[in-house]
């Protein structure tokens, strides 16, 4: 590489991953339209975002500002990059097989998951509101296209439509606040914002107030916080259960890294108040998920309540606006990561007649069927539930000792009775595979979605062992940020 | 070592039996837990040999239990006259029960768990006798209530059964309500539960007052109440005696071994252990005296007139530690114990026995649905002659007699010789041995003797019971016949003093032995009175079932009310029914439904859980799936943060 | 009467709220949702444009062309949507969209 392009290395995984994808579009565009080749092009994706992994890590040293500061890479966006990237490419994985028997097997949908890969690295990059609102628009206008990537199904059209919509809504609530930000402090770079905050006459400036409340809003809608979380159980139902796969793992990491920078690096001189606003939406995330999860019949509605709550849970880290809490959320993603994509891969295994099948119901007596896949969805779903000594249980348990060294009692209080509330539907999906009367049998478990559930339970089992460094890890990602009490 | 292995040997044997019964079958169960009773009391008699006659107290600590504070409670066995005495009765009784039941409970098929519980009923009663402080001795309390409650509920198929195992575990938590009160109080004093300290401190407290339930109580006879609260509960005294008669639902050998002989003597035993301190607080033992007198004459009343054959022994044994308590009241502990130790033989005599006409009979228990069955079972017939002799009392003054003629008579003279209030204890214990002579009598003649009343096929089938069933019965009637002369020097005659040693306390100042002796010598009719009460029984019972079976209907009918007051034990039992359980089965009812069901359910479990649907319910409907709904919710989102911030007027920027 | 910054603004977010309002607002056609976010991009470049004129500071402008052409972007894609809700549906009026729910 020229000396000269030596200091843009950091944006290397980017340049891949945006490169590969226009690539991979001329080769799936000029390539017989076959299933095959499709998934040609899908395995091509997966090896993109290896390449982009290796190269974050090859490259990835300190921390580097980039384009007058627009792009930012440190460790935080080194680890949230890895998983991202590390959610995206698994479930992308996971499509192939189910593609193949929805009859929409296309070159496209790999190529729409690089480019909204991109977005998110953008995103967790940003260090500016452009180069924010650009990275979200990219990763989002993919996201639009997938939800109804099933185009022949009402269900997936409508929750592309509905997705659209609030997404629009949304992004032009973060945009308003962005301008308001903007004319605050005259800038858009983050440094400068948060220089600009340290004001004293700020105190009243209820531009820069209004300013974070619509660009914040604008950002609980990609982590699908409660209020903004209304699109996340339709989309998760209707779209096909791949793309809900994506959905779940990948663009929620994204999405809550820019949360974190946006809080604690753009604002941390008014920490107060985001702090109250995340303490709000964590509060009514967790509540909420908890309540409405236990009223679902459909396992992956369900899990689009379980994944509203986990995120409240992760929020509750990011309250506590301290190294700990920061460390909490990152270890709290990575393994809600695992888990989510663990339970997906055996959403993805219901299917009875070439036919996928997604009611809780549909699990009765799995343990009389398919005993190891019963064993490891229980595994999955005592992890999800919190149970030690799975590695579910230190996620929680991270989150929770941050908000209570950061004093904040009454949110790690409600964060523990959501979590009981919380484990009811968890166990009952335990119950119902366990005691109920048997149906009839699923097809066999395919190798990829197999070696997925297989691995991710065997994470919950044994992750303890390397819990240690793997959280020393994630606190020096969490110390890339100076915190301001 | 012989020490702790008379103990824990039938520990050893619960054990063993009670976890890998399975492992070493029914039969193996059998031979374990009797040998090693046999073993136990061969141990036992060598020590009473040793301590009896030797004068020595020995102390084998076994470990420290717990230290909490100035609570220091060790593990030791404390050996000693008392203890070795009641360590004969314990274990003699109890090998030879677990040898009778071999035969008695052959047809059983859970044998192993039977054996068990005797063992283990065994080692806690042995714990008790041993025991060297309160705690300890609460401990064994508790365990023999436990291994009680088991064998009463052995059959735990029959209702009957499983209601009198909680009825006789639920009276003797009154009692022990008291005793751990007397226990918690000695504690309190004395700051130890130890019996060296408790006894030195005892003659230290005379006269000195607490406050108990805001009142100025003097300490010694409040303390001593307390315990023989717990005396009364365990050792069946009148008002607490109710769950006796209902343990008879237990297999015989129970009632025998537990019933009769060990566990309910334990209350006697306890306060002659404890006689250092009554014998301080002179109140006290009159409540003693009273209530053994009156539980006395109460329980042969009602004994004259029932019809199970278990029962009437078991009316009996009431009866007679009423007789052990009016001992123990009038100060002379020494009898008491000397009753206590020939009751056991001839009691256990009579229990096995009446096992053995009920195995005869096919489990057959009325006694009029008996008669004629001596020259069926003959040796049974002889083995119960010989135990209602001894019960009666049979034997000429200054001569000799029977087991129960020298310490029932014993008793009777010392009741006298205390002075009593118009002399009641004695009148009461005379009239009493009079009843005794007339039921044990009624007993033998409607069971063994006139015209048979069995089912005829009942009768043909009655046979002997085997030799293993036998051989105890042999060997509990030569202590029946000869454990009053042999020891009766030993126990209350000269060498009394040389035999208890220090394990007994009697005040010099009021030496009941001797006035005992003296007041025989003065007035010779006090030793021919429960003679001739004896006599009269005899004949009075010849009269009414042999000379002319039609007296006792025709009596019933003249006393009627007089007659179904004692058919139906005085009505303790319903008033206890109206006064207690019916009121605690309202409470209960009330706090089960209002209180459980409604209150703690309603507002705890199923109030949350229906709480958390109904709340589901609400939120799950919010999400109506109409677009336009969803983007109002996030504007309602954004307007609530604003507003906050707008109210809070960025106070909260500075 | 002198045009301040105030003035623009007032105006961006009384054009911010009416396509808000269109958003929630509208039962029968999915497009009007379309052309509220429309609205509401406007706003924001309104926005963007004052304060980048008040600030004396490029960069707004630049961030105006942006939202620009993001929006573009984003029409295309929701009106690609739509068309594929109406080929499967029949209809794309707001109140039908409404398969799920719960």
């Amino acid at each position: 590489m020229p000396e000269e392009l030596q200091i843009y290395a950091p944006l290397l995984p980017e340049i891949i991953l945006a490169l590969g994808a226009m690539a991979l579009l001329m080769y799936g565009v000029f390539r017989p339209e076959t299933e095959s080749e499709a998934e040609t092009v899908g395995w091509l994706a997966i090896l993109v975002m290896i390449a982009a992994a290796i190269t974050i890590v090859w490259y990835g040293n300190g921390t580097v500002r980039l384009f007058e500061g627009a792009f930012v890479d440190d460790a935080f966006a080194r680890f949230m990059k890895l998983l991202t990237l590390g959610g995206g490419a698994v479930a992308l994985m996971l499509s192939f097989d189910d593609f193949r028997n929805l009859r929409i097997m296309k070159f496209e949908y790999p190529v729409l998951v690089l480019l909204s890969t991109v977005g998110m690295m953008l995103m967790i990059s940003a260090g500016d509101l452009i180069a924010l609102y650009v990275g979200l628009e990219l990763s989002s206008l993919a996201l639009y296209v997938i939800a109804a990537y099933r185009r022949d199904s009402v269900k997936a059209s409508e929750a592309g439509l509905k997705y659209f919509v609030l997404g629009a809504l949304s992004s032009g609530m973060l945009l308003y606040g962005s301008s308001l930000i903007y004319g605050f402090a005259g800038s858009t770079n983050f440094q400068v914002i948060a220089n600009a905050a340290k004001g004293a006459e700020v105190a009243t400036n209820l531009w820069l107030i209004f300013g974070l409340v619509f660009l914040m809003v604008g950002l609980a809608f990609k982590v699908s916080a409660v209020p903004f979380h209304m699109w996340t159980p339709d989309v998760y139902e209707g779209s096909a259960t791949p793309v809900t796969t994506f959905f779940a793992t990948a663009p929620k990491v994204a999405a809550m890294a820019l949360l974190v920078r946006v809080t604690v690096g753009a604002f941390p001189a008014i920490a107060m108040q985001w702090q109250q606003i995340i303490t709000f939406i964590a509060i009514a995330s967790m509540l909420l998920g908890a309540f409405a999860a236990i009223g679902q019949t459909n396992i992956k509605r369900l899990m689009a309540y379980s994944s509203i709550a986990n995120v409240g849970f992760a929020l509750v880290g990011l309250a506590a606006n301290s190294a700990e809490g920061t460390q909490a959320v990152l270890v709290y993603m990575a393994i809600y990561v695992v888990m989510t994509l663990g339970v997906f891969a055996c959403i993805l295994s219901m299917r009875r007649a070439d036919q996928a099948v997604e009611e809780i119901e549909e699990l009765a007596g799995l343990a009389r069927n398919n005993l190891p896949m019963a064993f490891a969805l229980m595994i999955l779903m005592f992890a999800l539930a919190g149970i030690p000594p799975l590695v579910g249980f230190f996620g929680k348990y991270f989150v929770f000792m941050a908000a209570v060294k950061a004093g904040l009692y009454p949110l790690a209080v409600v964060g523990v009775l959501a979590s009981v509330v919380g484990a009811y539907y968890y166990l009952r999906i335990i119950k119902v595979m366990f005691f109920d009367d048997s149906k009839e049998k699923f097809e066999p478990v395919r190798f990829k979605a197999g070696a997925v559930i297989a691995a991710a339970a065997l994470i919950m089992i044994f992750g303890v062992i390397w819990l240690g460094p793997f959280t020393d890890y994630a606190m020096a990602a969490a110390q890339s940020f100076t915190f301001v009490k | 070592m012989e020490f702790k292995a008379i103990v824990f040997l039938p520990l050893i044997g619960a054990i063993i039996a009670g976890f890998f019964g399975r492992l070493i079958t029914d039969r193996g169960a059998e031979i374990l837990t009797t040998a090693l009773l046999f073993v136990s009391a061969a141990l036992s008699w060598w020590v009473f040999s040793r301590v009896g006659f030797g004068g020595e107290t020995i102390k084998v600590p076994v470990a420290t239990w717990f230290t909490s504070g100035e609570l220091e409670v060790a593990w030791s066995l404390r050996i000693d006259t008392l203890t070795a005495v009641m360590l004969v009765v314990v274990t003699t009784v109890s090998s030879l029960v677990h040898l009778y039941s071999i035969g008695y409970m052959h047809e059983d098929d859970a044998r192993a768990r039977f054996f068990a519980y005797l063992s283990l009923f065994t080692f806690a009663m042995l714990a008790l006798v041993t025991s060297d402080n309160l705690v300890q001795m609460f401990f064994g309390w508790e365990g023999v209530g436990l291994a009680s409650y088991l064998l009463i509920g052995f059959w735990y198929k029959k209702p009957s059964a499983n209601a009198a195992a909680i009825k006789a575990f639920v009276v003797n938590r009154v009692g022990d309500f008291g005793f751990a009160l007397g226990i918690f109080g000695l504690f309190a004093i004395t700051n130890s539960v130890s019996f060296d300290v408790i006894f030195s401190e005892a003659p230290n407290l005379v006269g000195k007052e607490m406050s108990f339930l805001g009142y100025q109580v003097d300490i010694l006879t409040c303390l001593c109440l307390l315990l023989f609260m717990g005396a009364m509960g365990k050792s069946a005294q009148f008002l607490l005696h109710t769950w006796l008669p209902d343990a008879m639902e237990g297999p015989t050998p129970v009632s025998a071994l537990i019933h009769a002989a060990t566990m309910v003597t334990a209350g006697v035993f306890m306060v002659a252990r404890l006689s250092p301190v009554f014998e301080y607080a002179p109140t006290a033992l009159m409540v003693v005296t009273f209530v053994g007198a009156f539980t006395a004459f109460f329980a042969a009343t009602v004994g004259l007139v029932q019809n199970d054959i278990k029962r009437v022994v078991a009316y009996s044994t009431c009866s007679q530690l009423g007789y052990m308590f009016v001992a123990c009241g009038v100060g002379a502990y020494s009898v008491a114990i000397f009753h206590l130790f020939t009751h056991a033989f001839f009691k256990a005599l009579l229990f096995l026995g009446a096992g053995s006409v009920i195995h005869a009979m096919h489990h057959e228990q009325d006694m009029r649905n008996m008669g004629g069955l001596a020259p069926k079972i003959r040796i049974t017939w002889a083995m119960m002659l010989i135990g209602t002799l001894a019960l009666t009392g049979v034997g000429i003054p200054h001569v000799g007699g029977f087991a129960g003629f020298h310490s029932k008579d014993a008793i009777i003279e010392a009741a006298y010789a205390a002075h009593t209030t118009y002399n009641y204890a004695f009148w009461m214990l005379v009239f009493a041995a009079f009843m005794t002579s007339f039921y044990s009598w009624r007993l033998m003649f409607m069971t063994f003797h006139g015209k048979t009343r069995a089912e005829p096929d009942t009768f043909k089938h009655a046979h002997e019971s085997p030799m293993v069933m036998l051989v105890p019965l042999f060997v509990l009637a030569l202590g029946a016949v000869a454990s009053g002369f042999v020891f009766s020097e030993y126990f209350i005659g000269h060498d009394y003093k040389e035999f208890w040693n220090r394990s007994i306390l009697h005040l010099p100042s009021k030496d009941i032995l001797h006035h005992m002796h003296e007041a025989v010598k003065k007035a010779e009719w006090i030793a021919w009175a429960p003679f001739i009460a004896m006599v009269s029984g005899f004949v009075l019972a010849w009269l009414y079932y042999i000379k002319m079976p039609s007296l006792p209907a025709a009596t019933a009918r003249t006393f009627r009310p007089l007659y179904l007051f004692f058919l139906n034990k005085w009505h303790v039992d319903e008033l206890y029914d109206w006064l207690f359980v019916k009121p605690a089965m309202w409470l209960g009812r009330v706090l089960w439904k209002t209180g459980d069901g409604r209150i703690i359910d309603g507002l705890g479990p199923d109030g949350i859980a229906a709480r958390v649907v109904n709340i589901t319910g609400r939120v799950v409907r919010l999400q109506t799936g109409y677009v336009y709904h969803y983007a109002f919710a996030m504007m309602i989102g954004v307007a609530l943060i604003a507003t906050y911030f707008i109210f809070q007027g960025g106070g909260l920027l500075k | 009467m002198e045009i301040g910054i105030g003035h623009y603004l007032t105006v961006a977010a009384m054009l911010f709220t009416i396509g808000i309002f269109g958003i929630f607002l509208n039962r029968k056609n999915v497009i009007v949702i379309l052309m509220s976010v429309e609205l509401m991009l406007l706003a924001v470049n309104i926005n963007l444009v004052a304060f980048s004129s008040f600030n004396k500071d490029l960069v707004g402008q630049v961030f105006a062309m942006m939202v620009l052409t993001v929006a573009a972007a984003e029409a295309a894609v929701g009106l690609a949507i739509i068309v594929v809700y109406y080929r499967n549906r029949g209809s794309i009026a707001v109140e039908d969209i409404n398969m799920m729910k719960g």
